[in-house]
């Protein structure tokens, strides 16, 4: 479905330039979940964002649905592919309603029946009609979220490309939008590329994992692999053994990767 | 631990006067602290944040803190003039805010800001002032504290703003440091390393730590002792170790909702709250 080869993207010129993204290759299957996971400045999210169409100065080759993408993309591309961003609250327009929100992509993409259509995507995000004529503040972060999953959903699109759906959320909510997003994509067959920092979040909900480190793929892995602790780079395992929480020895033995 | 308790609140209670009535944020807690390393959980919207805020009487206008008895060192925080609280603020008590792009000041250097804070506090020179701010830089692993030193608040990540919080908050050399979520906006290696030092604070100089965070496994891995809040009331209190034998149902089902590495791609449990837990002495199982 997906299929990206020696991704590059550089900021700046000269010597301001920083190289966010270093040459990376990656392909998705049709309705797989790949996880992008890293620290902050690892470039994940840069990749995302290239793939969806929100950078333009990249280079390498990027394929969706077998058709290579240039930097500018055509109205179709965003019928194929929609994003969903970290921050609930700065994603959604604070002067539009839910309708207003939902009604606009149906608008520019011409699809007709929207009062049905605006129905049944709050529906699959499970919530109700009622919530149709309310404006973002008046929605908790987790009820924002779905909103914004049933603004990428609206199209139907076949790929969903998820910018730390859930870092901004409380653990509790956090497990509802996951399971959200689990149902929806067995409901409609979505192909899911997920970018998070927290490697719990990534291997619960992905079945094959990429770990970035400064703008490189440091491994590729199958979730089983993360899972049973076999990941070969040294990177990686520290990342492991970071998740587990506060230990002074196994701090005290962390180091800098290049 | 309760003849050497650094600070005792009993009864703390925290309430909003809104246009649509008064909101209570903390409903009636108590707990003390010793020289030890204290973690308060629960969701947003718990009333953790305001009760690390009301301990420094740091709550908005509309607010109100009322409690039987809140003591730190044998000083009645309650009714201390602003006089008083003032020399208390920052100088003993220290509290590292959740934001630090609102909590520095965006016209001046971050460096600048931290030496400030020192010479507030210790009547030290210019210059003594500087090289200790520096120092404070290298501490919270900055890595080019010079480069830091001269730049804006605007100029720095989201991580490296934490980080600078931390340095403004401890070089005072507190007795008590209130963290509010210090960590939130760093890389989970650097979290760590950063809690190490505030560690060694605690270990080192007698510091008392309240550690304000929602992080249940990553409080119970750091802390002695973990206050577990559930609308504005302490669902229970634990043994950082004994976290997971937690038995009251909120603590359990905010553990199992989280996703395991050695897990599957199951539907994750969903934590279902219980109006009865908000009732008085809904605490206890």
């Amino acid at each position: 479905m997906i299929r990206v080869e020696n991704l590059a993207i550089t900021f700046g010129t000269g010597r301001n330039a920083v190289q966010a993204v270093r040459g990376v290759s990656f392909h998705v299957k049709e309705g797989e979940s790949f996880g992008l996971v890293g620290e902050s400045g690892s470039g994940k999210s840069t990749v995302l964002r290239a793939i969806a169409g929100l950078h333009s100065h990249w280079t390498g080759r990027i394929e969706v649905d077998g058709v290579a993408l240039g930097p500018k993309r055509p109205r179709a591309f965003r019928k194929l592919l929609q994003m969903v961003f970290q921050d609930p609250y700065g994603s959604l327009h604070p002067r539009h309603t839910v309708d207003h929100i939902l009604k606009e992509p149906l608008a520019i993409h011409g699809f007709g029946d929207r009062e049905a259509r605006i129905l049944k995507a709050l529906d699959e995000v499970g919530l109700g009609a009622e919530f149709r004529f309310r404006y973002p503040h008046q929605l908790s972060g987790g009820q924002r979220q779905r909103i914004a999953i049933a603004r990428a959903l609206i199209l139907e699109p076949r790929v969903v490309v998820l910018d730390e759906p859930t870092s901004a959320l409380d653990v509790s909510v956090q497990a509802e939008i996951l399971n959200l997003l689990a149902q929806l994509r067995k409901e409609h067959g979505l192909t899911y590329i997920m970018v998070s920092h927290n490697l719990a979040v990534v291997a619960h909900q992905c079945e094959r994992i990429a770990v970035m480190n400064r703008g490189n793929f440091v491994e590729q892995m199958t979730d089983r692999q993360l899972r049973t602790g076999t990941p070969t780079h040294g990177y990686t395992r520290q990342l492991l053994v970071a998740s587990k929480g506060f230990d002074r020895d196994a701090i005290a033995g962390f180091v800098e990767f290049e | 631990m309760a003849g050497d308790a650094l600070l005792v609140v009993e009864d703390l209670r925290v309430s909003f006067d809104t246009p649509k009535g008064v909101v209570e944020a903390v409903r009636g807690i108590d707990f003390e602290l010793g020289q030890e390393r204290l973690g308060i959980v629960g969701e947003s919207g718990s009333g953790k944040s305001q009760t690390g805020r009301a301990i420094l009487r740091l709550i908005s206008g509309n607010g109100r803190i009322a409690a039987k008895r809140m003591e730190f060192d044998g000083i009645d925080l309650l009714n201390a003039s602003e006089r008083r609280m003032r020399s208390i603020r920052g100088n003993r008590i220290s509290m590292i805010m959740q934001d630090p792009q609102y909590s520095l000041n965006p016209v001046m250097t971050v460096g600048t800001q931290i030496a400030e804070a020192y010479r507030v506090h210790s009547k030290a020179g210019k210059r003594e002032a500087k090289e200790r701010a520096l120092a404070m830089l290298e501490t919270v692993r900055i890595r080019e504290p010079e480069k830091v030193y001269n730049l804006y608040p605007h100029e720095v990540s989201g991580g490296m703003g934490q980080r600078i919080m931390i340095a403004m908050m401890l070089i005072p050399d507190p007795d008590l440091l209130i963290a509010d979520e210090p960590t939130s906006a760093l890389d989970v290696t650097v979290q760590l390393q950063v809690l190490a030092l505030l560690d060694d604070m605690v270990r080192q100089r007698g510091m008392g730590l309240i550690l304000i965070s929602h992080d249940l496994n990553l409080v119970a891995s750091f802390c002695d002792r973990v206050l577990v809040m559930y609308g504005g009331r302490i669902m229970e209190t634990l043994d950082a170790k004994a976290l997971h034998e937690a038995r009251h149902p909120y603590t359990r089902g905010l553990l199992n909702c989280l996703p395991q590495l050695d897990g599957s791609h199951g539907e994750l449990p969903v934590l279902k709250r219980d109006p009865a837990w908000l009732e008085a002495g809904g605490g206890a199982p």
